[in-house]
């Protein structure tokens, strides 16, 4: 698979990682089970960094010509 | 319309569409197409990932108001084995019943119930807590719903014994 690729599947991926991050904050917040929000909203900046590196690949990758 | 005019407006319009086609290519980048597609779902990507924040940010404020607060609330005698008695805590708004058990133990929940927050009364015969609304049932050991429509435990407050006097030390809403 080529670096493009791998880049766009991948933000993907980190989309549904968020999706599933954010489901697991709420419930843990209104849940008051505090200690489970932070791992989930940890999970969830790191995927949004990673998320914006593939982005930024992606871009270079597509813009080249 | 004269001969001539007719002329120049056809050359004009012929001017408007070879424009158009420049039209058409940046277009071809805004419309949605594979690169639009994707440079929303990684907008989207970003924006649910930013959303955990706050609540993130409210469960650590939350976390700094913790109920830790000592309160007395009542005496190691005042309570027969078996006897139950309401206070409120960690304000007065939040009621909560104290058991002395059948094993010579104190317990204290607060007593809304967690389906549609009536107040739970310890029954003393079945030794079990009880919601009267809707047949709620919870173990008086550990607070967990046993029987009926309850889904979760009552929110347990610790306890402490010493000199004497049972004392209120801190609350947990999920636990065992």
């Amino acid at each position: 698979m080529d670096k493009k690729r791998a880049a766009f599947l991948s933000i993907f991926v980190f989309l549904a990682v968020n999706v599933i991050s954010l489901a697991r904050v709420i419930e843990g917040y209104y849940g008051k089970e505090y200690s489970h929000v932070y791992p989930f909203m940890f999970a969830a900046l790191i995927s949004t960094a990673l998320a914006t590196v593939a982005f930024f690949i992606w871009k270079k990758e597509e813009y080249k010509n | 319309m004269t001969e001539e005019k007719k002329n120049k407006n056809n050359s004009s319009d012929d001017q408007d569409m070879m424009k158009l086609v420049d039209n058409l290519n940046r277009k071809d980048d805004v419309n949605l197409n594979r690169r639009a597609f994707l440079k929303a779902s990684f907008g989207t990507t970003v924006a649910i990932g930013l959303a955990t924040t706050p609540f993130g940010v409210m469960s650590a404020v939350q976390n700094d108001k913790d109920d830790s607060e000592r309160v007395e609330i009542a005496d190691a005698n005042e309570l027969a084995v078996g006897e139950a008695k309401n206070f409120s805590y960690p304000t007065e708004g939040d009621t909560a019943v104290l058991v002395r058990t059948p094993d010579d133990k104190y317990v204290a929940y607060n007593n809304k119930c967690t389906h549609l927050q009536c107040p739970v009364f310890y029954e003393h015969k079945d030794n079990v807590l009880l919601c009267p609304c809707h047949k709620g049932y919870f173990d008086v050991n550990n607070g967990h719903p046993i029987a009926g429509p309850p889904q979760r435990e009552l929110p347990k407050i610790l306890v402490e014994v010493k000199d004497g006097k049972v004392f209120a030390v801190g609350r947990e809403y999920r636990h065992g």
